[in-house]
């Protein structure tokens, strides 16, 4: 007898069983290398220079970075990122809601909103309810013929905070009533179908099938518009709200270490920007339920793995196939 | 418990729907074979008023469909009315259409909670009743996605059955099914036929008409062209169009 079958052997075969699993030398890349370094070097020059650049001073960085003014101009810019997105989504849904009505004339303000408020700049909305007490001083609600009437000054009425919540919120409302719209028109027109057919009204297949399945569509955008307003809320200045950029323009234009404040809130922003992208995360997650079969791993799980096993797993994006159940 | 009159129906110039005249008795099981395109899916959709008809008259259980004739005119029904009749009508998808976002037991129990009013205790008992009758006890707290289509369409059929229709609505439920998951639906309808229900059923499934249907409709272009008992029209075709399709799809 001899051996007809010639080749690299496969080691540990067997009939029957599994082969070990290959362990091959990978492929080198110096060119990956020689790229990154150089990527490095420039970056870290950059950075090295405004450090280390000659008249920034470090130290007033240091001491106003926990300031007490700072602290406060902190909770003021969140107290205006939550409420104007609380305008911005609730008013933006009823806006998508509006835009998709059979009513026409519903349908046709609601267009008319969008166009209004996302055609105009939101540092000029800011601006115009600031100064609306100018021409219109006071304000009022009644019902006419009616002993019913409050009236109000338009300054005691809109404060600065109210005018720079209203100007971020009402221009937000007409970005989220089209991220909204395009979350609703995303649901499979079935789903709609299905739940009329089980006798439910138009306003529950809204709230009960179309809306949360929409969310999915919905939250990775409204994640950024939220990071997005943390910012734009700086916009507040201009109403004199004394939020953390208005309260470091404050200090620096007293102390003249102008950089220096511009990178105490700059700070402070990242900081919270951060903070909100790690929860936007979990959020995805949470309305991913029913569209994928396995969640993907949290940060936290990801990081453990990588130290348990030292095998960095690939982020999953699509859905991971199980095995039929048959 | 169906009755429908000359019923005409178009799609802006199409005209799907040209003349349909047919009766459902209570308890009967009435299957419905065409081609796709004669139009057996839209009468299906008319029949719990997802599609308005243009022409003629349709009645469920002595009532018409989206209308109410007092004297010589018809008045639409207001959108509550037409909820409360569609309640009153299961239907069951080609494409299953569960809510994703819902474990089994949650898609079975929406309608009863939000609908019907029902109390959680009593919805959830018949919905755990249902999934057992249709072979998915175990699955209760799956989500559509982490189920095989058969098992889709299982809890599609067992969602339906939860408002306690008078009438089931099948529309090609198995078209969508690997062949292999067919059995399993269609035992499902089987049973439930045994059980009397009303069923009126498109579907490409010959055996399964020539089995349990008590009645077959052939449809093309818009028209009824042969309708009988399934063993009839199956086996001896009187009209020339429908022997030519059966000859494809025997």
């Amino acid at each position: 007898m001899t051996e007809t079958v010639s080749g690299p052997s496969i080691p540990g075969s067997q009939a029957g069983k599994r082969p070990e699993t290959i362990k091959a030398i990978p492929v080198r890349h110096p060119w990956r290398w020689l790229s990154g370094a150089v990527v490095l070097a420039i970056a870290g020059d950059i950075v090295y220079t405004i450090v280390t650049a000659p008249n920034l001073n470090w130290g007033v960085v240091g001491a106003f970075l926990f300031g007490r003014l700072i602290r406060e101009g902190i909770v003021i810019t969140l107290e205006l990122t939550v409420l104007a997105m609380a305008i911005g989504v609730g008013l933006g849904i009823v806006m998508a809601v509006m835009r998709l009505s059979p009513n026409p004339v519903v349908s046709w303000v609601s267009w008319l909103y969008i166009w209004f408020f996302r055609g105009t700049p939101v540092l000029v909305q800011i601006f115009f309810w600031y100064n609306l007490n100018i021409v219109l001083p006071h304000i009022g609600i009644g019902i006419p013929g009616t002993p019913f009437n409050l009236q109000a000054g338009t300054n005691q009425l809109i404060n600065p905070f109210l005018a720079a919540t209203l100007g971020l919120g009402l221009n937000e409302a007409a970005y989220m009533a089209e991220i909204v719209r395009a979350g609703i028109i995303s649901v499979e027109h079935g789903q709609t179908e299905a739940a009329q057919a089980l006798g439910m009204t138009r306003l529950q297949v809204m709230r009960r099938i179309v809306l949360p399945q929409a969310m999915r569509v919905i939250i990775p955008p409204t994640g950024n518009e939220t990071i997005s307003m943390l910012k734009t809320s700086s916009l507040a200045f201009v109403a004199a709200v004394p939020e953390l950029f208005t309260r470091s323009e404050q200090i620096s234009s007293a102390n003249f270490a102008v950089v220096e404040l511009a990178i105490v809130a700059s700070i402070w922003y990242l900081v919270m920007t951060s903070i909100l992208t790690v929860g936007q995360y979990y959020l995805e997650r949470y309305f991913a339920r029913g569209s994928q079969r396995e969640l993907p791993p949290t940060p936290w799980q990801r990081f453990r793995k990588i130290l348990f096993t030292g095998h960095v797993p690939p982020p999953i994006e699509a859905p991971i196939p199980l095995p039929r159940a048959h | 418990m169906v009755k429908a009159e000359a019923v005409h129906k178009s799609f802006g110039r199409l005209e799907v729907l040209r003349g349909i005249d047919l009766e459902v008795a209570p308890k009967e099981v009435m299957c419905m074979i065409g081609p796709s395109g004669s139009g057996k899916s839209t009468f299906l959709r008319c029949i719990n008023h997802l599609e308005k008809i243009d022409a003629g008259r349709l009645s469920v259980d002595g009532e018409l469909v989206g209308y109410r004739q007092r004297g010589n005119k018809l008045y639409e029904l207001p959108d509550a009315e037409v909820c409360k009749k569609r309640s009153e009508i299961g239907m069951v998808f080609q494409r299953f259409n569960l809510f994703p976002h819902m474990t089994a037991l949650a898609n079975i129990m929406e309608a009863p909670l939000l609908v019907k009013k029902e109390s959680r205790t009593t919805a959830e008992a018949r919905a755990r009743k249902l999934l057992d009758r249709v072979g998915l006890a175990d699955k209760v707290d799956s989500y559509p996605n982490q189920l095989s289509g058969g098992q889709q369409q299982r809890v599609a059929i067992a969602r339906a059955l939860a408002m306690e229709p008078k009438l089931m609505l099948f529309d090609e439920p198995t078209s969508a099914l690997d062949p292999e998951l067919v059995g399993e639906v269609l035992d499902v309808m089987r049973s439930l036929a045994r059980d009397g229900m009303t069923m009126v059923v498109v579907t490409h499934e010959m055996g399964f008409a020539r089995e349990v249907g008590d009645s077959l409709v052939f449809m093309d272009g818009g028209v009824i062209v042969e309708t009988g008992t399934p063993r009839d029209v199956l086996s001896s075709p009187k009209h020339e169009r429908t022997k030519a399709f059966l000859s494809k799809v025997l």
